[in-house]
């Protein structure tokens, strides 16, 4: 009778120590921030010459894994987008965000910014943290095609052995990718060419 | 017998007390926050204000380590952007372009100034605070001012800090007890701001 108390009791502890556990540890979809403009980029784009431009569909480039949209994973946590849970909408919005604070957002713009989202990793391993981002930018105007290109960042940074630290550091770097990768394409000369009023 | 030997094994009454005084410790917070005091606010009063004061957009932003934290950003952006408002440095405050377009980017990071800060918190824990323990952190606040009659930006920084000490730890010296973390950052984030719009109205470049 005891032993069998006693295997419940031990049962019992353990699904506590694994919920405490997964409390402490932060198991969860922790979304993205709302976009931040940044002076520097909105400097870049009103020194590009570019004139009132709409950002069109950003979505997952063809033939890549749905997951590389849907979320990237952090010890156990995950993070996700808090537009339509798409990261290629999240980088749409972010370039939204550094256009509109330069005052060159105009959505009825024949000029029409796409995105393709090609690569997306995050890796908050012990010692070093890494992640990357890329996607196809294309630049239209009417008709006319003036811009395709694929554009990557990376980061690498000191990630702590404490999830605790680590997560949070991870995330925020990973978000600081999406502004870095706006930042190339605005300071892209062939984008720049491409855009000219 | 068997019985007997199980239970000395698997004490129900002492896991359950190991696992309440574990879980006080991780979840009470048993830290105090001081402020640094060699950073203090500049009066509004004492800014020397523009002739002619032009309207500014406002970017604020947080960083930890040089990297965007926007939960961060979104506590502190009403603060920041209140202070600059009431700076009476600028004509009118707005986070979209304004005329003239003048920008103001206020940052402000925080920089581990204690390293190895996890192994002090950690040691504290295990000895039930007995060994105690402080840990700074610090904190860089740059402002960029840009405008259409400059095309290099007017930068001023300042620096400040905030100490926490954890377990049966005296007060830091130079440092003002805050009732709270979050009181800690509130202060600090308004007297490093005052500093650094002080400096900026200072500045020769400046309208």
């Amino acid at each position: 009778m005891n032993i069998t108390m006693n295997k419940i009791l031990r049962r019992a502890f353990s699904a506590f120590s694994l919920v405490g556990l997964a409390v402490l540890t932060g198991c969860a979809a922790v979304p993205l921030g709302t976009p931040i403009a940044s002076m520097e980029n909105i400097q870049s784009a009103k020194s590009a010459g570019l004139g009132p431009t709409a950002v069109g569909e950003f979505k997952l480039a063809t033939g890549k894994d749905a997951r590389i949209d849907k979320e990237v994973g952090i010890r156990g946590s995950t993070v996700v987008s808090p537009y339509g849970q798409s990261l290629a909408a999240y980088l749409g919005e972010t370039l939204k965000t550094e256009l509109a604070a330069a005052g060159l957002l105009d959505a009825a713009s024949t000029t029409v910014i796409k995105g393709f989202l090609t690569e997306s990793t995050l890796d908050a391993g012990i010692g070093e943290g890494k992640g990357s981002l890329a996607a196809r930018f294309v630049v239209v105007r009417g008709s006319d095609t003036r811009y395709d290109k694929e554009l990557r960042v990376n980061a690498v940074w000191e990630s702590s052995f404490v999830g605790a630290v680590a997560i949070p550091t991870a995330r925020n770097e990973y978000t600081l990718l999406y502004r870095k990768l706006v930042g190339m394409l605005l300071a892209d000369p062939e984008f720049r060419k491409a855009v000219a009023r | 017998m068997v019985n007997g030997l199980a239970a000395s094994r698997f004490n129900p009454r002492h896991w359950a007390r190991q696992v309440l005084l574990l879980a006080t410790l991780a979840l009470s917070g048993c830290a105090t926050h001081y402020v640094d005091s060699n950073t203090k606010e500049v009066p509004v009063a004492d800014y020397k204000k523009p002739v002619n004061a032009k309207p500014v957009q406002l970017l604020f932003e947080f960083q930890t380590r040089g990297a965007i934290n926007t939960r961060a950003t979104d506590f502190l952006k009403a603060q920041v952007s209140d202070q600059v408002k009431t700076s009476g440095l600028f004509s009118a405050v707005d986070d979209k372009p304004v005329a003239g377009g003048a920008l103001l980017s206020v940052t402000l990071n925080n920089v581990p100034l204690t390293d190895d800060l996890f192994t002090k918190g950690f040691v504290t824990g295990l000895t039930f605070g007995l060994a105690g323990s402080t840990v700074s952190d610090g904190y860089v606040c740059t402002v960029k001012y840009v405008d259409a009659g400059h095309a290099d930006p007017i930068v001023k920084m300042a620096r400040h800090a905030i100490h926490t000490t954890m377990g049966a730890s005296g007060a830091p010296p130079n440092a003002i007890k805050a009732d709270s973390v979050t009181a800690a950052i509130n202060v600090m984030t308004r007297q490093i701001v005052s500093q650094v719009l002080n400096d900026l109205a200072q500045d020769p470049a400046f309208p």
